[in-house]
């Protein structure tokens, strides 16, 4: 009896130990998804937590007197001559006006910094639209500096030594005097939706960046899509199983596997170097981001048409179509949303793609908004890449926004995928 | 090619397409005439006949297109070169070639480098009208080959004509072309790696490259230059590629797997539909944003805590840049050993129970060595992953080449190397520049291995249970 | 030959050949040191006249000369930054590629710093110390010259702090990496009697001596960017790093710079001449593409304008340090006439 129950205490002590593996084993699985999804949400706060401000500008309200005299002297109503005054000047003398004391040369030129260098392209702007506004005084909301802004965020703080901040205790004052008298405020920051690059980062926008994806991804879709479903076509319906379909399936399946980096040094030296195709055109990085994206696109393809059931072909064979007919007329477009779904997930991956980017000169400093092929442009990702090295304070909340822009195109993307598939898929 | 010859081409490619749609339109009204009507008398459909003489218009002339875009321009230089007054003719090819920029340049109406004599001024005339010329031999040509394609193709309209046949065979021919475009991107890869690295070679010993422990590509640039001798060994930056790659699959291996884990046996079918494409955003989220990460929150989070605790780790330490490339691949290590993982069949798993086994022990004594080598294929994929990654390192790790195990130094890598050696470099003949594509073959073929080994085993190893 | 037009065949589906592509846009390349003061004429410029914007990249002095110089026509950069002189073997080159009119137009000045990390403390250094710190060869105990054996900062002088020489500084591409060695070392290594008398002997081995820095690891190449080089300073408060005046004074809450024969460089001292190791900083323009590349003349007429580099010009709150008026008269003349340059 005391052997049996001495037995039994052993294995409930072993089924206690085993359970409580067995548990831990469980926790340890949990702790793991945990663990992915806590940095994840680490991940999107630390961006979003950093970013967005940055959707939020500083903008200075200042009395502006849009003299006559000074805008068109000869009174020749000639906007070119008008485009060429000095709107610079016309906000450094409102700001003296506002701040009448501010004497010395140094004091002054710190006082000038509050309004941004791009104020006077806003003022030129106003001018062009509204010629009513010359010969009087205006007030008129114009960009204010980056630090002005960085200060106002919070981003810059009072509370230390002066020569630890960029701000300085005059210029503060100044600051506090603007906000008193509501000349000074935070708005909704268009520019950023608007502009291109600059090296003032109040001025600096993703547009311009957001083009030239436009344009890249255009070349990549167009190159990658028609090629990639010709080929899975090709591979999953009439390939004949020899060596030849078995090297290319090999290759495919290792080219999806090659380094992204290599796409690039491919395009340097055979894009660049060897056709003379220009350098920091969406051509040429659209044309790499294909040959990076293709074999995702087939891989997709053929899984899609694989999971076409044989019972349709065979129903349209025994019907007297063609093999082509088939595949065509019946397998395709019943395979259409899964070869669709990997599609967009190729290009959210060309979208979200720097590094081939970088050998091919897309990493430039580029104002202008890309209005072609092969105008020089440059892409989100490499927009991101280049603020982040910028040594300007308020470059970081304008990296984590524009990394916030570039997220909101790709999870679009992957929905659509999701969605795609939602609608169309179809237990056979 | 300026805007004015773009808005030509494009003109003409309309004008062909146009074309193309009569000539489909033609062919199908012809086979439905010849066939009085009766249309069950054609061997094909009406509209294969269409499709038939589309290509038959289009394609010659397309083809007449690529061929003038292929030489055109040698075409058009030679002819100018010969038409030089030997007044401003040189012998010496590589004036020769300056010259002939200049032409081209001055034709374009752009940038030239001498005065122009009229000489000059009457070779570029010549070479304008000559690509005017061209331009109309172009448009007449490809006009006169659509022409003759659709004759010849009229001619073999008949009913009897297998015209679905003809279609189809063409269609095929047209994608075995794409599948293959595949095969020819890999053999663009492998040569243009491999004729600069042979010329790197020629410069830089590969022993020293191999086995060097020394990493400091700069060399001078000018005769006059005092510089650093240049250092190719590459050992220290695959020490460094090493060492940040082993960093993730630290992180990468037992999270991933664990999550997989958990995913295919535990998790409740709610769970599992959130958590799994939830991983999947993680899986897409563009590397420069980890880069991002890494270089402005962890490293300077790792950098505080060291401080803390009274050790220096660098701003640029290993550690920072492989923790976030773990992070990056966990999704990679999860999905792939989900999929052998469910492969296991069930048989296997009941009859662990059946012998009284929990199902912890199930899965590490049964489902686990059954999985092993898919899940082993699939960690050496993600290693493969992480070698190759390189924005993350481009912006968290460092530049300098030390050789060390330390995880808090900073080491750099093979794939910020080659970023480092080709920004904003655009020469082709010094050493330090061929040295990039050096590291880029070396780094093709390592990745190249660890996928076919992986490849491999995960395929061998789907089919056993299948 | 055959080579090239077996892959133009595969490939000309999508290029049409390679024709020479008409470019409406200035393009600038060079040294990391101008980068900032390019980039923000470019774009004052872009947006104030009617042209399109330029695209600037930064490729280092050398590697911007070396594209400079190699050839005319689209293809080549219009104009580059050097943040020093461009060499006589560098004007051979351009001749022999066929650029023969160049105008030379000098900035400003910038001052090279040696900077650490605020988090130490500041350093006084002479040249003389940062001779013997970063040589590759200095003078031994009998007069000799041996390999650099210093490894603290205490070797090089009993006054200087017990701390490993490591000194992040740009690499060979690096204009600033010239200037260092020609004012820093050079002027440190003419403070020695027996290589002084080298120079008139066999200057090239003088050259060789007062140029050469060591590279067994205490002088680290940090590559052509500089927010990198701050960012390791601040990550190592034991390391020194060299880099331009403009950058110190943008980064001044992070680095501090150090004394050199008791100079601080500030923006007074060095527009004085007083601090020693500064130098002028320059861009060349490329006299065959004016006025077939749009907008040359008038982006010369944006930079040399007071509002951009005088004394209270734009550039100077990036960190540039103004030249003298006449100075500047002098090559705004140039600038407008496009002097060929004249070694």
């Amino acid at each position: 009896m005391t052997d049996r129950s001495t037995k039994s205490a052993k294995v409930a002590a072993s089924l206690r130990r085993r359970h409580a593996a067995e548990r831990r084993f469980r926790l340890y699985g949990m702790g793991a998804v945990a663990f992915a999804l806590a940095c994840l949400g680490l991940l999107f706060f630390t961006v979003v937590s950093k970013g967005y401000t940055a959707f939020q500008q500083t903008y200075v309200k200042l009395p502006i007197y849009f003299d006559a005299g000074d805008i068109d002297p000869k009174n020749s109503g000639d906007p070119k001559v008008w485009a060429k005054a000095n709107y610079q000047g016309m906000a450094k003398k409102s700001l003296r006006g506002l701040f009448p004391d501010v004497k010395k040369r140094r004091d002054k030129r710190a006082l000038y910094k509050l309004a941004s260098s791009g104020a006077a392209y806003e003022l030129r702007a106003i001018v062009r639209e509204n010629p009513d506004l010359v010969g009087t005084t205006t007030d008129v909301w114009v960009t204010a500096d980056d630090d002005v802004d960085m200060f106002i965020k919070g981003y810059i703080r009072g509370d230390v030594a002066e020569n630890e901040r960029r701000i300085s205790n005059k210029e503060m004052a100044w600051i506090e005097a603007l906000v008193a008298d509501g000349r000074l405020e935070k708005r909704f920051n268009t520019t950023f939706f608007s502009a291109g690059d600059s090296r003032e980062p109040e001025l600096a926008g993703v547009w311009g960046a957001a083009a030239g994806s436009f344009f890249t991804l255009l070349v990549t879709l167009a190159l990658a899509f028609p090629i990639g479903v010709a080929a899975a076509i090709y591979l999953e319906e009439f390939a004949p199983k020899n060596k030849l379909t078995q090297v290319i399936e090999i290759n495919i399946n290792n080219l999806a596997a090659v380094p992204s980096i290599v796409f690039g040094l491919l395009g340097l030296a055979v894009f660049l170097n060897f056709i003379g195709m220009p350098r920091s055109a969406p051509l040429v990085g659209g044309v790499v981001l294909a040959l990076m994206t293709l074999p995702t696109i087939i891989i997709a393809g053929r899984a899609a048409i694989k999971s076409v059931p044989p019972s349709i072909r065979e129903a349209a064979l025994g019907l007297g179509a063609s093999r082509s007919q088939v595949v065509f007329h019946h397998v395709l477009p019943l395979a259409m949303p899964g070869v669709l779904t990997g599609t967009i997930i190729g290009m959210a991956q060309a979208l979200g793609e720097t590094a081939p980017l970088l050998m091919i000169g897309m990493v430039a400093f580029i104002v202008d908004i890309p209005g072609g092929f092969t105008d020089p442009a440059t892409v989100l990702p490499v927009q991101i890449y280049l603020w982040a090295d910028s040594p300007e304070r308020a470059f970081v909340e304008r990296t984590s926004a524009a990394i916030m822009v570039l997220l909101g195109f790709l999870i679009m993307m992957n929905l659509t995928a999701v969605w795609l598939r939602k609608k169309f898929e179809r237990r056979w | 090619m300026g805007k004015a010859d773009d808005v030509t081409v494009l003109l003409l490619m309309v004008i062909l397409l146009g074309l193309s749609a009569w000539a489909f339109h033609s062919g199908r009204r012809q086979a439905l005439v010849l066939s009085n009507g009766r249309a069950r008398t054609l061997h094909s459909l009406p509209e294969y006949y269409g499709f038939y003489l589309a290509l038959c218009c289009a394609t010659p002339a397309l083809g007449g297109f690529v061929v003038w875009a292929v030489f055109e321009q040698q075409i058009i230089e030679w002819f100018t070169i010969a038409a030089i007054s030997p007044g401003v003719r040189l012998d010496d090819p590589a004036k020769l070639d300056l010259l002939l920029n200049d032409i081209r340049n001055l034709a374009n109406g752009n940038i030239i480098s001498r005065a122009v004599d009229p000489d000059l001024q009457a070779a570029a005339d010549y070479y304008l009208g000559l690509r005017d010329l061209s331009f109309v031999a172009l448009a007449a040509g490809m006009l006169a080959l659509s022409g003759a394609g659709v004759v010849l193709g009229w001619v073999n309209l008949k009913p009897a004509f297998r015209a679905r046949a003809w279609v189809e065979h063409f269609v095929h021919f047209v994608m075995i072309g794409c599948s293959v475009i595949a095969v020819l991107t890999t053999f663009g890869i492998v040569m243009s790696l491999l004729f600069e690295s042979l010329r790197f070679f020629q410069m830089v010993s590969p022993i020293e490259f191999f086995f060097g422990l020394e990493w400091s590509p700069q060399t001078a640039l000018r005769d006059d230059q005092v510089a650093s001798s240049g250092r190719f060994g590459a050992v220290p930056l695959f020490a460094g590629t090493l060492l940040i790659s082993l960093i993730a699959m630290c992180i990468a291996a037992p999270v991933g797997l664990m999550a997989a884990i958990y995913m295919a046996e535990y998790a409740p079918v709610r769970l599992r539909a959130v958590a799994k494409p939830m991983l999947e955003i993680l899986a897409g989220i563009p590397t420069v944003v980890y880069g991002f990460f890494a270089a402005l929150t962890v490293a300077p989070l790792f950098r505080e805590w060291g401080a803390a605790g009274g050790f220096l780790i660098s701003s640029e330490s290993a550690l920072a840049a492989g923790i976030v490339m773990g992070i990056m691949i966990i999704p990679f290590v999860s999905s792939l050993s989900d999929d052998v993982i469910t492969a296991v069949p069930h048989s296997l798993r009941d009859g662990s129970f059946g012998l009284g086994a929990t199902k912890s022990e199930t899965i590490r004594k049964v489902v686990i060595p059954a999985a092993l080598p898919g899940i082993v294929g699939g960690l050496l994929l993600a290693m493969s992953r992480a070698i190759g990654e390189t924005m993350i390192v481009v912006m968290a790790a460092g530049l300098a080449a030390n050789l060390t195990a330390n995880p808090f130094q900073a080491v750099t890598t093979v794939t910020v190397q080659i970023v480092t050696l080709l920004i904003g470099d655009q020469e082709f003949d010094s050493a330090k520049t061929l040295a990039a594509f050096a590291l880029g073959l070396l780094l093709f073929c390592t990745t190249l291995v660890l996928n076919v080994i992986a490849l491999y085993v995960v395929n061998k190893y789907r089919e056993r249970y299948d | 030959m055959h080579k090239r037009t077996l892959m133009l065949a595969t490939l000309a589906a999508f290029t049409f050949g390679d024709h020479a592509i008409a470019r409406d846009q200035i393009r600038i390349v060079g040294s990391s040191t101008v980068y900032p003061f390019a980039t923000t004429v470019a774009e004052q410029f872009g947006k104030s006249t009617g042209f399109k914007t330029p695209v600037v990249e930064s490729t280092g002095s050398g590697g911007g000369l070396k594209l400079f110089c190699s050839g005319v026509g689209v293809e080549h950069p219009d104009i580059t930054n050097a943040s020093r002189r461009i060499k006589k073997s560098e004007v051979e080159k351009c001749h022999k590629n066929g650029v023969t009119s160049v105008t030379e137009i000098k900035v400003g000045y910038d001052g090279i710093v040696m900077a650490n990390s605020k988090a130490s403390a500041v350093m006084t250094i002479t040249r003389k110390q940062i001779f013997l710190a970063l040589a590759k060869d200095v003078p031994g105990p009998d007069g000799k010259l041996i390999a650099n054996p210093n490894k603290t900062w205490r070797d090089v002088d009993a006054n200087l702090p017990n701390v490993k020489i490591e000194v992040l500084g740009p690499p060979p591409t690096s204009g600033t990496r010239d200037a260092f060695a020609e004012l820093a070392l050079e002027g440190g290594c003419k403070k020695f009697p027996a290589i002084k008398a080298m120079k008139k002997k066999n200057k090239k081995s003088y050259k060789a001596v007062c140029h050469s820095i060591r590279e067994d690891g205490a002088y680290v190449e940090a590559g052509e960017n500089d927010v990198l080089i701050v960012r390791k300073l601040e990550a190592n408060p034991n390391a020194f790093g060299v880099f331009g005046y403009s950058f110190l004074d943008q980064n001044s809450d992070k680095v501090q710079g150090s004394l050199i024969e008791g100079k601080k460089p500030t923006f007074e001292n060095i527009a004085e001449g007083a601090y020693p190791v500064s130098r002028p900083l320059y861009f060349y323009v490329k006299n065959a593409h004016v006025g077939s590349v749009p907008g040359i003349k008038e982006y010369l007429a944006e930079f040399t304008a007071d509002k951009a580099w005088g004394e209270e010009g734009y550039l100077t709150d990036k960190g540039l340090i103004p030249m003298p008026e006449a100075e500047r008269n002098k090559f705004k003349t140039d600038a407008a006439a496009f002097n060929n340059l004249s070694m």
